[in-house]
């Protein structure tokens, strides 16, 4: 996939805070829920770790209860401004009875549609819920909406077993490697990309029948994919929307007196890209030798960045 | 796992004939009784009987043409059933379906008609309706020959030990039934018991003496024993001198020895007589395809496809041939290794390195050069695979070998920890010399045993282990004689028997090797070469007859597994208490447990091993330096849980042993190399350790796996090649670092520095 690397250094740059809510709901078996719980706490502590300054809150357990996810959304609502952005996560068993998708919590449940207008009321221009419950694919209509990206375990309502996506989740947000382009931030993108990758690999590897398919949908119409991508138009949003940081670029960038090189950076970051794009049509040494002396000017101006 | 390893078979002929030819004896002259009977049980007209009888006549004594002309007459008869059998003699077999349906309409109750129609099924590819018609028969009529007859076949079709069962019953239902003693004639000489097979034969013939296929087999056995000219193969042609199907009768029990070549030619013998004998032609092009010549293998199975001969084994190796566009050959002067594209790049420089020290280790065993180069093919979809395995005895096998050529399943076609591709790959290559040895000629018991040796002899921890099912049989005393442990290879008369057959074949190797010494194994590869039996085999190399040799084996092994047999059921009952102690957090009563009873049987190693869960309650307790121990043996004992031995490697780090934690996990290259982080740990440990070959290995294979993080595996091996003074590879590396990530600082730092 050709990254869209101008989005994603944005996804490291843009301004505003960002809201972090994560739901871990009834496991109904003590297995999962322990599972449930312990990935949700653990998304909590690396978001944190990730995201210093970030607003994190996290229900699990009896806490997470449809009047407490109201009443924590609510004040999201309140607080959160037009520049900021939102991530929901869900963890836990969903249903979907052909219409309407729920997530199963303690008390009554929550359904797709009610989540949908409690999230109509977050101002957050950028949005992101992903879903990782059983069926939650049976969210994704309701849920949809441009500049939000919606991110599924499951296809559709129909997939029903218990899902593994979250597992690999929490891992991208824990492994360095999920940031492939290396600019210290792990986007919503990248994290769906490692999560759907190493999703597949399990039920291939363990030769199962793969119950799950992870989507991600975030431009309001579509039913989503499994591979965004500039082609099908998918992952804008999501790859505007940092999980979390796992450098210090941010400081440096907003030292001013570096502003030159900075801008010859971009510059030369815009010429690589659009060099990237010319690679079938240049001649393979021609190609070589051009991105040698741009990739060569850019580690010389980052170095001098970083004195 | 090479108890589940076989090597090739065909699929047994002989039901074709017996199905096309079935009743033309028994409808001839000789039985006018029972053409009576019959005939009158299907209530047709005694002269339409007769044309009946004149057909299978004619078609007994080659007379095709005639022979056809005679089933079309039959086919317009107003009888459906015997429209059904003159249709199924022009081979309109749709057409023949229909009319025995409709006979069966009009005679519900008949047996004759359910058995002939089950043949129908049979020859035409389908075991479960002509099973279900057979067993509809018996049911209407319990004493029913021919359903038994029928049942025998379709057992035969898999190997099935039910075969000898039913043929022994039609014996005896229908002492005049010939055909039950040649299918039995047929049976003994699969499972290599040449005297039972000429006893059967006879007995045929002295029912039938123009039994062509008691014939064949008597000529086969002449073959296989090198004779040049069989007067059986003469007598036949006296009688029917297009009978191809001696000749493809013999070639099934040249392939059912490993002799390809010689199977090859007999099925164009056969083809040269009868153009038309769609499953000699099949056979000839799928034996072609296993010793890899595949496009006159094509050709002819295509003809077969063409000519609507499309039973499944035709039609998969078709697909499998086509299949081969996605694979990437590699030849060096005596290896052609053949990869999918998809992982060609991840498992070459292991499997080559692998096959060049496997090739050399056995040449200088053996004292024997291969005349050609070995090819090996590696599957990664166990279903292409399993397509080359077709109509072959055993279980579903991991590695076939035909000839020269080896085909197994690549490391990506089993769930990791369940198969250890180098083990396979050693014990198909000693196949490979142990066949050409022997020219060929060597029983399936000394040449799998031999096999299974040669596992653990290049590493301990290979190979099989003592699994449950083998110490249930030594348990019920369940081994068989070593001058009959084929018959446990190719007609298992319980589940587990092959497994058992694998284990019992490689421990006689080793009781021999200990016993006398490993160069007795190789006198007795020539003695197999001279043709001898292994009754001669035993006593001219090792002085004994083979029933004091299996009081003696019998002994040494008892010896052996006392330990593990005497305290199974303990230990089984102490490790379900065990498990739910750990579930329960007791962790000291899982050591305590575990300790108590893990030594009895230290060669479990599976899921769930006392190993793995005295480790678990050491790492519970905080006891990192036990849990370790523990993990150790596991390793040693040869756990093949890449889960687990990762676990060890992350222990031994811990400990300060990285040269330990380096060997751990490069021991899971040999079993599960698909995972991408074992490479990058191994690479990372061989780097620090300056072990720069092994490291920049291991950093390739992490980008042949395609990762996600294509920036750090590209930079890594970059690194590792600067290291290694390879600095215009590590300038191509860090640029395609670069190109993935441009702003990935520690590639960038590293471009300036070999940029300098």
């Amino acid at each position: 996939m050709r990254t869209p690397l101008l989005l994603l250094l944005g996804a490291a740059l843009l301004p505003g805070a960002t809201f972090y809510v994560t739901v871990a709901g009834l496991g109904g078996e003590p297995e999962y829920e322990q599972r449930f719980a312990a990935q949700a706490q653990e998304i909590d502590k690396l978001i944190r770790a990730g995201n210093p300054d970030a607003k994190v809150q996290t229900l699990f357990g009896h806490q997470a209860t449809k009047a407490q996810v109201q009443s924590v959304l609510a004040a999201i609502a309140r607080d959160a401004k037009p520049a900021d952005a939102f991530v929901l996560m869900l963890i836990g068993h969903g249903s979907f009875d052909g219409i309407d998708y729920k997530i199963n919590l303690p008390g009554p449940d929550l359904s797709a549609v009610e989540l949908a207008a409690l999230l109509e009321r977050i101002p957050a221009s950028r949005q992101l819920v992903v879903n990782m419950t059983s069926s939650s694919g049976g969210s994704r209509a309701a849920l949809e909406k441009p500049n939000r990206a919606v991110i599924t375990a499951t296809k559709s309502g129909s997939e029903k077993n218990a899902t593994i996506f979250a597992r690999y989740w929490v891992e991208a947000l824990r492994d360095p490697a999920a940031d492939t382009d290396k600019n210290e931030t792990v986007s919503a993108l990248e994290a769906f990309i490692y999560a759907e990758q190493k999703t597949s690999q399990f039920y291939e590897t363990q030769k199962r029948l793969a119950t799950e398919h992870p989507m991600l949908e975030d431009t309001g119409q579509s039913d989503g994919t499994r591979k965004p991508s500039p082609e099908n138009g998918e992952g804008r949003v999501a790859s505007q929307i940092a999980m979390l940081h796992i450098g210090a670029t941010q400081a440096a960038a907003n030292t001013p007196e570096k502003k030159a090189l900075l801008a010859h950076r971009e510059e030369l970051e815009q010429q690589i890209d659009a060099l990237k794009y010319q690679k079938a049509a240049t001649p393979p040494d021609e190609y070589k030798k051009q991105l040698e002396a741009l990739l060569l000017e850019l580690a010389k101006t980052q170095a001098e960045l970083d004195k | 796992m090479k108890k589940n390893t076989v090597t090739g078979y065909s699929i047994p002929n002989f039901r074709i004939r017996l199905a096309s030819e079935a009743l033309t004896r028994k409808l001839g002259n000789e039985y006018p009784v029972t053409v009576f009977f019959l005939l009158c049980g299907l209530m047709t007209l005694p002269l339409a009987a007769q044309k009946l009888d004149d057909c299978r006549t004619l078609s007994h004594h080659g007379k095709l043409p005639e022979a056809r002309t005679c089933f079309a007459r039959l086919a317009s008869s107003a009888d459906p059933y015997l429209r059904a059998e003159g249709l199924w003699g022009l081979e309109q077999f749709q057409e023949a379906n229909e009319q025995f349906r409709e006979a069966l309409k009009q005679h519900p109750k008949s047996v004759e008609i359910r058995d002939r129609w089950g043949r129908l099924f049979l020859e035409r590819f389908n075991k479960d309706e002509a099973k279900g018609l057979f067993e509809e028969a018996l049911e209407i009529k319990e004493n029913d020959a021919g359903a038994s007859l029928g049942l025998a076949l379709v057992a035969a079709e898999g190997y099935g030990s039910a075969a000898i069962h039913f043929a022994t019953r039609a014996a005896e239902l229908d002492p005049k039934m010939a055909e039950a003693h040649e299918l039995l004639a047929y049976l003994a000489l699969e499972d290599n018991t040449p005297d039972r097979a000429t006893k059967e034969a006879d007995n045929a013939l002295a029912i039938d003496p123009e039994s062509l296929d008691a014939m064949a087999i008597h000529a086969s056995m002449d073959w296989l024993d090198d004779k040049k000219d069989s007067p059986w193969m003469d007598r036949i042609l006296k009688i029917n001198p297009v009978y191809g199907e001696g000749y493809s009768t013999a070639g099934h029990f040249f392939v059912l020895n490993r002799r390809y070549r010689e199977g090859i030619t007999l099925y164009r013998k056969a083809l040269e007589l009868n153009p038309r004998l769609w499953e000699a032609r099949a056979q000839l092009g799928i034996q072609l395809m296993r010793l890899g010549e595949e496009q006159e293998a094509r050709q002819q199975l295509e003809q077969c496809y063409q000519a609507g001969y499309k039973n499944a084994e035709t039609v998969n190796t078709l697909r499998l041939m086509d299949s081969y566009k996605n694979f990437a050959t590699f030849e060096t002067s005596n290896t052609i290794l053949k990869l999918n594209k998809k992982e060609a790049d991840l498992l070459r420089p292991y499997i080559e390195a692998e096959l060049r020290r496997a090739i050399a280790t056995y040449e200088k065993k053996y004292q024997l050069k291969l005349k050609g180069p070995v090819q090996l093919e590696v599957y990664p979809d166990h279903e292409d695979f399993a397509v080359r395995t077709m109509g072959m005895p055993g279980l579903g096998a991991l590695g076939v070998t035909f000839g020269s050529v080896v085909a197994m399943d690549s490391p990506s076609g089993r769930p990791p920890g369940t198969f250890h591709w180098a083990s396979t790959m050693w014990h198909e290559l000693s196949h490979v010399f142990v066949l050409q040895a022997t020219n060929h000629r060597v029983p399936r018991w000394f040449t799998e045993g031999l096999a299974v040796y040669e596992e653990t002899a290049a590493s301990p921890d290979w190979g099989d282990r003592l699994d449950p099912e083998v110490v249930a049989a030594i348990h019920s005393k369940k081994l068989l004689p070593v001058a009959e442990l084929d018959r446990g290879f190719i007609r298992p008369s319980y589940p587990a028997q092959v497994v058992v057959s694998y284990y019992q074949a490689g421990k006689i190797c080793s009781f021999i090797a200990e016993k006398w010494s490993y160069g007795k194994l190789l006198d007795m590869i020539h003695s197999y070469a001279k043709l001898e039996s292994t009754p001669d085999a035993i006593h001219n190399n090792l002085g004994m007859s083979t029933e004091e040799f299996d009081k003696q084996f019998l002994g040494w092994i008892d010896a052996q597994t006392k330990n593990t047999v005497d305290h199974f059921d303990e230990w089984k009952k102490q490790l379900k208490t065990t498990v739910e102690d750990l579930r329960a957090k007791k962790y000291d009563d899982v050591i305590r447990e575990g300790a108590a009873i893990r030594d009895f049987y230290p060669d479990y190693v599976e899921p769930g091993s006392v190993y793995e869960l005295m480790a678990d309650a050491y790492e519970a307790k905080g006891d990192k330096p036990a849990a370790r121990k523990e993990l150790e043996k596991y390793s040693e004992e040869g756990g093949r849980s890449p889960l687990l031995i990762k676990r060890l490697a992350t222990y031994q780090e811990e400990a300060g042993d990285p040269k330990k934690a380096a060997a751990t996990l490069d021991r899971l290259n040999y079993i599960y190399p698909e995972d991408p982080e074992l490479h990058k740990r191994l690479g990372d440990l061989w780097l620090a350790q300056n072990n720069l070959p092994g490291a920049i290995r291991e950093y390739q294979a992490v980008l042949a796996t395609k990762p996600l993080d294509q920036a750090g595996a590209h930079f890594e091996l970059a690194n590792a090649l600067r290291k290694a003074n390879r600095i215009d590879d590590a300038r191509d590396q860090v640029l395609q670092s670069l190109e993935a990530a441009p702003g990935y600082k520690p590639a960038q730092r590293l471009l300036l520095e070999i940029s300098k």
